[in-house]
């Protein structure tokens, strides 16, 4: 089983990795200015509701961002200008997901760092020499165990 | 991997940030609210007033202004805080000037609202389409601005006015409460 670990998690990292470059390198059609304007609706925070986007609420103020993302859009802003916008009059608390695309990464760097932690620890184990038999004379490495344990005893 | 007993300080090294972060976020006072408006600039904006006439924020120039988000469904916290916005109209209506604004209500209701609570004379905008509202970065009834004679936004309380908040708030655009 150990043997298999090494080589499973390196295959669960790399399809991780096709996973993410495809998804980056996709090739994303041009939205209308309708698909712009609904997809940044979705990702603000409808002022007046509980959890809700501005694209989901039916109320006055949603409505009312609605209306100013139309006109921004229709006067020539570019989406992130039109975040921004929103976000110098209600500050980032607007927005639905975090603006630093950082952030997204930070899970694939726990996997990582994961993955590092267990192949570090799956080739210490490898590298030393094997426990002795039973009945067998102690090697290093069981002795160095022992005095490990010891200490812990003594502490 | 740290020997012995040493690694367990690896939990509280974990949990004591954590629940600092946690805890230090329940003290946080909902009401005061930092807007990014604060020390820029008021928006500009034109409406139409309950009584029909057309108020536009460079009527606000050369003067402190205080701007009152507000609605006649907006119970109790507008009908608490309304004595003290007449309070204010009396004792500072010649040093500032009071705007309020509807949230999302109908007129008649707001004229309702007014004659039984009390009308203080002060400009009352519409706000049909919600715009001022949003430009303001308001996010619900009762909200008020607090704005310098320069036109910056000095201070801004969500929530009830009260003594308190309305002296802070008055501090902040230069009048003696």
């Amino acid at each position: 089983m150990r043997g298999l670990a090494l080589p499973l998690a390196l295959a669960a990292l790399l399809a991780l990795a096709g996973l993410v470059a495809v998804d980056a390198l996709r090739p994303s059609p041009a939205l209308t200015r309708a698909e712009q304007a609904r997809q940044i609706a979705s990702e603000l925070r409808c002022p007046d509701c509980q959890a809700l986007s501005v694209a989901e609420s039916r109320t006055a103020s949603a409505a009312a961002i609605r209306a100013e993302i139309d006109e921004l859009l229709a006067a020539g802003d570019s989406p992130d200008a039109v975040r921004s916008h929103f976000v110098e009059r209600y500050g980032s608390w607007i927005l639905l997901a975090p603006s630093t695309p950082l952030v997204w990464w930070l899970p694939v760097l726990g996997v990582l760092v994961g993955a590092a932690a267990l192949t570090a620890w799956l080739w210490r184990g490898r590298s030393l020499p094997p426990m002795p038999a039973p009945g067998a004379p102690p090697n290093e490495r069981l002795r160095a165990r022992v005095r490990e344990e010891e200490a812990e005893l003594d502490a | 991997m740290p020997p012995g007993r040493l690694r367990w300080l690896l939990v509280p090294l974990v949990v004591v940030p954590l629940s600092w972060l946690l805890f230090a976020g329940l003290g946080r006072n909902p009401t005061d609210a930092p807007s990014p408006l604060i020390g820029k600039p008021l928006p500009s904006f034109a409406d139409t007033t309950l009584v029909g006439d057309q108020f536009t924020s460079a009527d606000l120039a050369g003067k402190p202004a205080v701007i009152n988000f507000w609605a006649s469904y907006c119970i109790p916290s507008c009908v608490e805080e309304h004595p003290f916005l007449l309070g204010l109209q009396a004792d500072h209506g010649a040093d500032l000037t009071l705007v309020g604004v509807l949230y999302n209500d109908a007129p008649n209701d707001a004229l309702s609202f007014l004659a039984r609570y009390g009308d203080g004379g002060w400009p009352n905008l519409l706000d049909a389409s919600g715009r001022i509202a949003v430009e303001l970065g308001v996010s619900g009834p009762p909200e008020t601005f607090f704005v310098d004679a320069d036109g910056i936004v000095r201070g801004r309380h969500i929530g009830p006015l009260d003594a308190a908040s309305l002296a802070a708030g008055l501090a902040a655009i230069g009048v003696a409460s």
